[in-house]
């Protein structure tokens, strides 16, 4: 079968530093094809390649057997590929319609905009996806990352792509999001699309992919059928050596209450909370997308201020009522997004990382950049990022080294309660189990951690206690002994059918 | 690297540098009484003005916004400064105070409608500059004030060790704003908001309170402006400072700061504004019209700009 895409010795450098060295990978019509590495190994980089963003240094690029040259995004497009990015690049300020056919608006016969056809051919691809609830009028900017990832994939589907690519995209949906997405890529792949998909989360390459492929700091290491790896054997192709403790949870001492929240609400988002939180303790959260977790976080770091209820630090009331007040309480919040809440995308890492630390790191309020640029080192080696350094800006980094800096940034602040969002979204394997090494380690020393994750694998490996949460309510509290898929899981949903039948 | 970054910051300072010899270069070439002392000095007396608001404007336009009623707060200013000294007898020294700080409050009344409602940079100063301007026509009633004490001339017409008064305010005022901007905390946090304003507020960076403070300064400035505009031409007239903006902006522009936000630098304004009044003089100076100066002035802000993003792609590769 001709391959519908094919590289061949593929090489890309970026100011001289080399990211992919000699890489072949092709796409075959009606297969899943994986492709997997650490973070910053050229996944993205040679998506970008096959997508126009890029020229490669080196290397062709074989459509249905022709050579071909992309001067630019566009013509990629025309040669039927669709990419869905990593980092969404939608356009938050338009409509969810408009974000789905920006460049190929259906035309009345005047050469106007047919809104018509527009609104019911995007209701016609989300409806598809299974997104009934999403209103085509809506504004991107005010949707939830996993719906914008879902206009993301009804924008690629939109084009009558041949080849679809797939950059994480179930890095923020949350379970049962992501058995609805395998589905879709199931279906498109019995059409005989061919689907290229980079994906961290091993247990859905093996639901889904017929082949894989593994890079390693750029340069390609091998290909597989699915039916000839193990998780063992993909994670030492992909590491260079084999991770032995998925979810490294050490025992920590549990002490005084750092935060408790007494019936504290926001609008409908957040309702009646409370719930206590101890030095030392890992509290998981844990809810389907819109449950209302990532609201609590912002209630308590002053984002969305609590409009009713109490919030206590070590047993005194305090009043939130921004962000730099949370912070100055001790308050870290690693935020859902990080494209958008996390980094300032054009400065260094450096520059981003003393972002909460400014008023430390200065004296007489001139930054002292010596001190700025040994903190950016420290993190850098102490997170593993993999940067050029200190001076390198975050917009150049691999999703999951951008991850690694928003999550530098807060632990410079030296919280006494740490919020974190997804900590791992996007993150490889390698470094996962070393975040949650170093979660175990922080609360060792006494911090207190709120883990909100839509990872249930990593909520139960990681948790003294798990938080449910459900219509903004919190529903169930399971102890880390109870807690199991199926008593997490039960929570989760229960509720929902509940409100449902009511 | 930093390094790497610093020369890309620097670059489009470079390309200005150059720029303004050859200009400097053809200019003298083209008429002698161009590079003499006298003319020289004359020409930053004329430039302290725009300089000034330029400076704000620096910080302004680095967090993405603009304050396009900086003219109109040098002319209510300007206006107020006659009211209070002439009609009201308050003494000179006092009213200049006084002028100064209604530039203040002109200025954080825009950063209120900004912040507080949210209302876009370009709208809310475009109504301010037709409001601030009403307010100082209305009060002046088309009747202009002169006959100021002759001390009050030394700030506008004066010298100070053979340099003219206002340049040593300015050349003090850019030495702060540059420290500020390139090398402070709230420098820091301008960029990080012109960035990414979500980021800046979930990192716990004061966002309002930081754009509150800079317009409040760009009115500030402006107050200052307007009390060395009153006198170094001797008189107050309602109309003073028609169409300061624009010069503003486009010294600001021409230096390098990206009208979106995040990117600029004093040293950059600093070049933009000393190159577009060179060009002004000497243009003038060798005969070319008016109509024709602003066309020239034109082409090489569109020039730089091209020439310093063709750069920047490349580095980024
Ligand atoms: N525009 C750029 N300029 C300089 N370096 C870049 C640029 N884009 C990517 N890189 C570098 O190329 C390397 C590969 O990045 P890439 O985004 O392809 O990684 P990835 O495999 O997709 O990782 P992740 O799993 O974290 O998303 C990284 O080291 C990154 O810093
Ligand atoms: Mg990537």
């Amino acid at each position: 079968m001709t391959p519908l895409v094919a590289l061949k010795g593929i090489s890309k450098s970026f100011v001289g530093v080399r990211v992919l060295n000699s890489v072949d990978f092709d796409v075959r019509p009606g297969e899943v094809h994986a492709l997997l590495g650490e973070n910053g190994a050229g996944k993205s980089t040679l998506i970008k390649i096959i997508a126009g963003v890029h020229a490669p240094d080196a290397g062709e690029i074989i459509i249905g057997g022709q050579p071909a040259k992309f001067a630019n995004p566009g013509q990629a497009v025309k040669a039927g590929i669709a990419i869905v990015y990593q980092e969404l690049l939608l356009f938050p300020e338009l409509s969810v319609a408009e974000n789905i056919f920006l460049n190929h608006a259906p035309r009345l016969s005047w050469g106007g905009l047919d809104w018509a056809q527009m609104r019911d051919k995007s209701r016609a691809l989300l409806d598809d996806l299974d997104s009934h609830h999403l209103d085509v009028d809506a504004k991107v900017g005010s949707l939830s990352v996993a719906n914008r990832q879902r206009v993301e994939i009804a924008k690629a589907l939109s084009q009558n792509a041949r080849v679809v690519v797939m950059d994480e995209p179930t890095a923020s949906l949350a379970e049962v999001d992501v058995q609805q997405l395998l589905a879709i890529v199931r279906r498109l792949r019995s059409r005989g699309v061919g689907i290229v998909y980079v994906s961290h989360k091993l247990p859905e390459i093996f639901a889904l992919a017929d082949r894989v492929s593994v890079l390693r700091d750029g340069n390609y290491v091998a290909t597989r059928d699915i039916k000839d790896v193990t998780e063992r054997s993909l994670v030492a192709m992909m590491v260079g050596r084999s991770i032995d403790q998925l979810f490294p949870k050490e025992e920590a001492q549990i002490g005084a209450p750092r935060l408790e929240l007494r019936n504290v609400s926001h609008g409908k988002a957040v309702r009646d909370i409370s719930f206590t939180l101890r030095a030392g303790e890992i509290l998981g959260v844990a809810g389907l997308v819109g449950s209302g977790r990532t609201e609590t976080a912002l209630t308590i770091f002053g984002i969305t201020p609590a409009t009713a209820g109490e919030i206590l630090i070590d047993g005194r009331p305090v009043q939130i009522r921004s962000p730099q007040q949370a912070r100055d309480l001790g308050i870290a919040y690693v935020p859902e997004d990080r494209g958008l809440q996390g980094l300032v995308r054009p400065q260094t890492i450096a520059e981003n990382i003393s972002l909460t630390v400014l008023r430390r790191l200065s004296r007489a309020f001139i930054v002292d950049r010596g001190k700025e640029v040994t903190l950016a080192r420290d993190f850098i080696k102490r997170l593993g990022i993999r940067a050029r350094g200190p001076g390198q800006a975050a917009r150049q980094l691999s999703g999951g080294n951008q991850q690694k800096v928003v999550l530098a940034k807060w632990l410079a602040a030296e919280p006494r309660i740490l919020i974190m969002d997804e900590p791992t979204r996007g993150i490889d394997v390698g470094a996962k189990s070393e975040i949650h090494a170093l979660m175990s380690k922080l609360a060792q020393s006494g911090l207190a951690i709120l883990m909100i994750s839509s990872e249930l694998p990593e909520v139960l490996g990681m948790s003294d206690r798990v938080l449910v949460m459900n219509g903004g309510r919190i529903v169930a509290e399971i102890d880390r002994n109870d807690a199991t898929p199926e008593t997490v899981g039960a929570a989760m949903t229960l509720v929902r059918d509940q409100e449902a039948a009511a | 690297m930093t390094a790497s970054l610093r020369s890309l910051l620097l670059r489009h300072e470079t390309i200005l540098g150059v720029l303004l010899i050859l200009a400097l270069i053809a200019l003298a070439w083209q008429s002698d009484r161009f590079f003499t002392a006298d003319n020289l000095l004359n020409q930053g007396r004329l430039m302290a003005e725009v300089g000034l608001v330029a400076l704000a404007m620096t910080f302004v336009i680095v967090t993405g916004g603009i304050d396009l009623s900086v003219g109109s707060i040098l002319g209510l200013v300007a206006i107020l400064l006659g009211v209070f000294w002439q009609n009201m007898g308050i003494p000179l020294p006092i009213a200049m105070v006084l002028g100064i700080l209604v530039g203040g409050i002109a200025g954080l009344v825009n950063g209120i409608i900004i912040t507080r409602f949210g209302v876009p940079p370009l709208i809310a100063t475009l109504a301010t500059l037709a409001l601030y301007r009403g307010l100082a026509e209305g009060i002046s009633q088309a009747r202009s004030v002169r006959g100021y004490p002759d001390w009050f001339f030394t700030l506008g017409q004066g010298e100070v060790l053979g340099v003219p008064t206002q340049l040593w305010i300015f050349g003090l005022l850019a030495l702060i704003a540059a420290v500020i901007l390139g090398l402070s905390t709230f420098g820091r946090a301008t960029y990080a908001i012109g960035s990414n304003a979500v980021a800046s507020r979930f990192s716990g960076l004061s966002v309002d309170r930081t754009l509150l403070l800079i317009y409040m300064a760009s009115g500030l400035i402006a107050g200052l402006a307007a009390v060395i505009f009153v006198s170094r031409v001797s008189t107050t007239r309602s109309d003073m400072g028609t169409g300061l903006e624009l010069d503003v902006i486009t010294a600001v522009v021409l230096g390098g700061t990206s009208i979106f936000g995040g990117r600029g630098t004093i040293i950059g304004t600093l070049l933009g504004l000393v190159l577009m009044q060179a060009l002004k003089n000497g243009l003038a100076l060798a005969g070319v019209k008016g109509d024709g100066t602003i066309v020239v002035i034109g082409a090489v802000l569109i020039g730089t700009i091209l020439i310093s993003n063709i750069f920047r792609k490349d580095a980024d590769g």
